[in-house]
């Protein structure tokens, strides 16, 4: 128990990378394909390339903890995943939590049984892989934040004021270990949000899961996952927030998509939630049309209102 | 009238039951607990649930109490957010156990009805190599969005991943355990814990 929590972000990334390796994620792709769009579109304007392989499959990570594949599967996807990553030679960046967390924690498993290992790459041997091992993986948050000074040079439309509530979710900091901030009481999004001339807001239930975690969405909506979100917003409304950002779609799904099932219900919140991405890409003056808030389920219309942004800009 | 404590009978409590528990050794540190009760301070699903208690589900795990979590509806309850696993002294990985308590359950036969919609989700996502691809209607939603954005239709993955992401299903035995679990032979879960603590009246 002897390794660091919490790096700096310029330990976790001494160098920024010309290129990363873009870890496809499967909601951040079809339910909100904008995120995805957004972190080509920023990675465009800092000068760093995005490199992504069709081979790549999803994670497979969130229907293992929803206990729907086995470990040998999930773990020879991870294996089979990694060594593709492995040969492109680059860092291998994910912009959802799940993908992070996932990753994370099954090549871990495997660092540490060699067993998995030698399991995985019996699997994947036969399809012609072989997975090394000993790799980083990294967040797109992580490179937004050590790029934090750079992206708020190139800010082109302040957020004059706007009120961001973050929403940290759970698998990027319930890493524990080589974390960028403290995983009780995280503060690096609302610092993103000043650099972009947001005012962050610092509500009672910030740091409480979506809540969609290993499906409870489906199997415990109405007991457990709507009284859940109503605590979440009830006092985001209260601190005032206009806008909530995630760093994973998965996230976005359970805080956009609920809200009119909490409306029916008679709590109507109306707060629209979006990427960080979609948000620094806002800042950054990437146009509207290539975010694809269309998938937004809460309108964010009033957002782009208050920014001065319309269609074409 | 004499009330007895509810006590549980050693023979009812199963050996070993936490080695058979951790079967893919992934909480190899669960006698280390200290009852501290961090886990569920931290815990979402528990402060709206006051009879879901993980301190005492690992308990029950430690005993050898098999009967109490595997038939009872808490363990299906977890978001496995990870903040008892955060707050943890000694880094038990709580989740990890979770997953391995419904591996079990579902050998076993109960909460079977927590389980089918991802058995549906995963022998779905064995034909997209992605989780959660939407039927025919939500693809035409998708591909609308993605192309008003000026990109690819469609994710691009490519045929080699879909079959070889299919290949992985069938050679770790995946699609073979997904069709063997039959929904009608459910076994029903009730809440099985006693209430700790005191309903807030808000939520």
């Amino acid at each position: 128990m002897n390794r660091v929590r919490v790096v700096e972000p310029d330990q976790r990334i001494p160098e920024v990378p010309e290129a990363i390796f873009l870890f496809r994620s499967c909601t951040g792709s079809m339910e909100y394909p904008g995120t995805e769009n957004a972190i080509k579109e920023i990675l465009k304007l800092l000068g760093i390339e995005v490199v992504m392989d069709p081979d790549q499959t999803c994670c497979s990570g969130y229907l293992l903890t929803c206990s729907g594949y086995l470990p040998e599967f999930s773990l020879g996807v991870t294996a089979r995943n990694m060594s593709i990553i492995e040969k492109s030679g680059l860092p291998p960046y994910v912009f959802c939590n799940g993908c992070y967390g996932y990753l994370s924690e099954l090549t871990h498993i495997m660092e540490h049984n060699p067993a998995y290992k030698d399991m995985a790459n019996g699997l994947i041997g036969s399809l012609g892989y072989h997975y090394k091992g000993g790799n980083n993986i990294f967040h797109v948050q992580e490179l937004y934040y050590r790029l934090k000074d750079e992206i708020a040079g190139k800010v082109v439309r302040p957020l004059n004021g706007l009120r961001v509530g973050c929403h940290y979710g759970c698998h990027y900091l319930a890493n524990q270990y080589g974390i960028l901030d403290d995983g009780g009481y995280p503060a690096f999004h609302e610092e993103l949000i000043e650099a972009l001339g947001g005012t962050p807001v610092f509500y009672k239930e910030r740091q409480m899961c979506c809540g969609y975690s290993v499906g409870r969405g489906f199997t415990h909506k109405e007991e457990l996952v709507q009284p859940h979100l109503y605590k979440k917003f009830k006092s985001a409304r209260e601190a005032g927030v206009e806008l909530i950002t995630t760093v994973c779609p998965g996230c976005n799904v359970a805080l956009d998509r609920e809200q009119p099932a909490l409306a029916k219900k008679g709590y109507e919140f109306d707060i629209p939630v979006i990427d960080m991405g979609q948000l620094i890409a806002l800042a950054l003056g990437v146009p509207v049309e290539k975010l694809g808030f269309g998938a937004n389920t809460v309108s964010v219309d009033k957002v782009l209102k208050k920014l001065g942004v319309g269609k074409g800009d | 009238m004499v009330i007895f404590l509810p006590r549980e009978k050693a023979g009812e409590l199963v050996d070993g039951l936490y080695k058979k528990v951790d079967s893919y050794h992934l909480v190899e540190n669960l006698e280390s607990c200290l009852a501290c009760g961090k886990c569920v301070g931290n815990c979402p699903v528990a402060s709206l649930t006051p009879s879901y208690n993980p301190r005492q589900i690992i308990r029950d795990v430690l005993t050898g109490n098999m009967r109490r979590w595997l038939q009872s509806e808490e363990i299906w309850r977890c978001f496995w957010c990870a903040g008892c696993y955060t707050g943890c002294p000694v880094d038990i990985h709580y989740p990890m156990l979770v997953m391995q308590l419904r591996f079990r359950a579902i050998e076993n036969q109960y909460g079977l009805k927590y389980f089918t919609p991802f058995k549906r989700f995963a022998l779905r996502a064995r034909e997209d190599a992605l989780t959660f691809a939407p039927g025919a209607k939500g693809r035409e939603r998708i591909m609308r969005l993605r192309t008003a954005m000026g990109v690819s239709p469609w994710p691009e993955v490519s045929e080699k991943a879909v079959a070889e992401y299919k290949a992985l299903f069938d050679m770790t035995g995946t699609t073979e355990w997904l069709n063997a679990i039959n929904d009608e032979d459910d076994k029903p879960v009730s809440l099985t814990y006693a209430a700790g603590r005191i309903k807030d009246e808000q939520s």
